[in-house]
């Protein structure tokens, strides 16, 4: 797999490793925090997950820069 | 009620706002898997349910207009909803009146809220006599349902022929769990399966780069590019009757008051349908595409408000594709809400009116406000920061947490069967609401048709 390589998924443009990574990293922060979550109790389990997504969502947005170039116009 | 709840219930038309202006602004993001996974996350975190349809109203109201916007402005369609505008938005961005056009769409989703929301308020008051009888009904009105929705769609045989297949795929999987004894057997899992087909035409994407030959078809040599119009080109006018011409005001409104007798029906398609003819006998071509775009911007409003409103004041069991697909959430998600016990049985018509009118209020006044000053800011934000990788990251764990969370590991590989095949079927032409009326009516299916 090249390195830069860019295709289309979902009506934009993303780059196969950074979508490996971003994957990668929200899937590892939301079951990671779910596993830390009370046993047994499901909300406090749905919220460390979805706590923890949310935490991937922004690591990632900072490690990845978007495929796009922006114009505007004078 | 006191003041603690109302205020509660303002805190979540804060936060839906907050939420589906940044998402709705996002190129590409389908309305059912934007709407169903976060409201579902807020029915489980049991949250109250007034709360909930609160929240629910607010971020469809949000959505339907922040999707609107790409469309006009960087000429990327925001969701399947505004993809009916992308012809005429290309046209006038083209004639570089882009910030004209969102204005005007702001105005025409004002339209389609404030007429749909007492529109379907008093169709649901009478059609709800009937309700009961409706719901005893349910499982064979379900598969009624999968058939009514295949015979409209653009793939009728592709999409009747896929039903029973799909049924069978649904309570295979239920029974391998149930016999195996990762789930008791009065436990249904419905949840995950529902994201798994949300999610499905995904899945398929991303398996596809996994083929060598398939991802070279997908392959962009070029990064994305996107023009943003100057801000402030059509002024600071706020308002709606000066944004609007009279004839507009009017085709808009007619398109609303209509769409609310057809709630059964797709509400893409009727925003194609009635926008479309609203626009047709116009000559001047700035004329029509401007009239098209306002009519159908009240339309995605009346088509999604009307098709949850109905169904969940009058029916209690999600009989339109808004309430099936986008609303699902409030009808079926055990173990808070079943078929049996959900916002329907729980609320009483004062609460429902009382969520509607204060969601859709909120909702569309702060957005109108937003839409005509900050349009440009926003979406210069959103698309300059916010990369699509992330996305798509966080729809991924999403599916892993709730797959997992209803029955284990094994699930996540049930979700991920389910994804592929149905979102293998989307894309040869099979529509969510035959695939969502399928996963409610398969019980039924299998002991009624399959097995009899």
């Amino acid at each position: 797999m090249n390195n830069k390589e860019m295709v289309e998924i979902w009506g934009d443009i993303v780059e196969l490793k950074a979508l490996v990574l971003a994957i990668i990293i929200s899937s590892t922060t939301t079951m990671g925090s779910y596993f830390f979550a009370p046993k047994g109790h499901q909300t406090k389990e749905l919220f460390f997950g979805l706590g923890g997504a949310v935490l991937g969502f922004i690591i990632s947005t900072i490690l990845i820069k978007p495929k796009r170039d922006i114009n505007i116009e004078k | 009620m006191d003041i603690l709840l109302i205020l509660q219930m303002i805190l979540a038309a804060l936060l839906a706002v907050l939420i589906y202006t940044f998402i709705g602004f996002i190129p590409g993001t389908d309305e059912t898997s934007v709407l169903m996974p976060i409201t579902l996350a807020i029915v489980l975190s049991g949250a109250q349910p007034i709360i909930i349809l609160t929240f629910f109203i607010v971020a469809i109201v949000t959505l339907n207009l922040t999707n609107a916007i790409p469309t006009a402005l960087v000429g990327l369609p925001g969701g399947v909803m505004s993809s009916p505008m992308m012809e005429h938005s290309l046209y006038l961005k083209d004639k570089g009146m882009s910030a004209v056009v969102i204005k005007k769409m702001a105005v025409g989703s004002l339209i389609g809220t404030i007429i749909s929301v007492p529109m379907a308020l008093i169709l649901a008051n009478i059609i709800a006599p009937y309700g009961e009888s409706v719901q005893k009904f349910a499982p064979l009105l379900f598969f009624l349902g999968a058939v009514f929705l295949s015979l409209i769609s653009n793939n009728k045989i592709l999409s009747l022929l896929s039903i029973l297949p799909m049924a069978i795929l649904f309570m295979g999987l239920r029974y391998l769990y149930w016999s195996t004894g990762i789930i008791p057997k009065d436990q249904n899992i419905t949840v995950s399966f529902f994201l798994g087909i949300t999610i499905g035409p995904l899945i398929v994407s991303l398996f596809s780069l996994l083929n060598k030959d398939k991802r070279k078809d997908m392959l962009r040599r070029e990064r994305k590019r996107i023009t943003i119009p100057k801000e402030g080109a059509a002024g600071e006018e706020l308002n709606p009757f000066k944004i609007l011409n009279r004839s507009e005001i009017k085709k808009a409104s007619i398109s609303a008051f209509i769409s609310n007798f057809l709630f059964v029906l797709s509400p893409v398609g009727l925003t194609i349908l009635i926008g479309e003819a609203m626009g047709n006998r116009i000559e001047d071509p700035v004329e029509k595409s401007m009239t098209t775009i306002v009519c159908m911007s009240a339309l995605t409003q009346s088509t999604y408000l009307s098709g949850i409103i109905i169904p969940l004041i009058a029916l209690g069991v999600p009989l339109s594709p808004t309430a099936i697909g986008p609303g699902s959430a409030l009808f079926n998600a055990p173990p808070v809400f079943t078929v049996e016990r959900n916002l329907h049985h729980i609320l009483n018509r004062w609460e429902f009116n009382f969520a509607i009118i204060l969601g859709a209020g909120i909702g569309a006044s702060i957005n109108y406000i937003i839409t005509n000053k900050y349009a440009s800011k926003i979406s210069n934000f959103v698309l300059n920061k916010i990369p699509h990788e992330a996305i798509l990251g966080l729809f991924i764990s999403f599916i892993l947490l709730l797959a997992y969370m209803d029955a284990g590991l094994i699930n996540i590989f049930g979700v991920l069967l389910i994804g592929i095949t149905c979102g293998t079927l989307n894309r040869l032409g099979v529509n969510y609401g035959v695939q969502f009326m399928t996963l409610y009516a398969a019980p039924w299916i299998i002991e009624k048709i399959i097995l009899l």
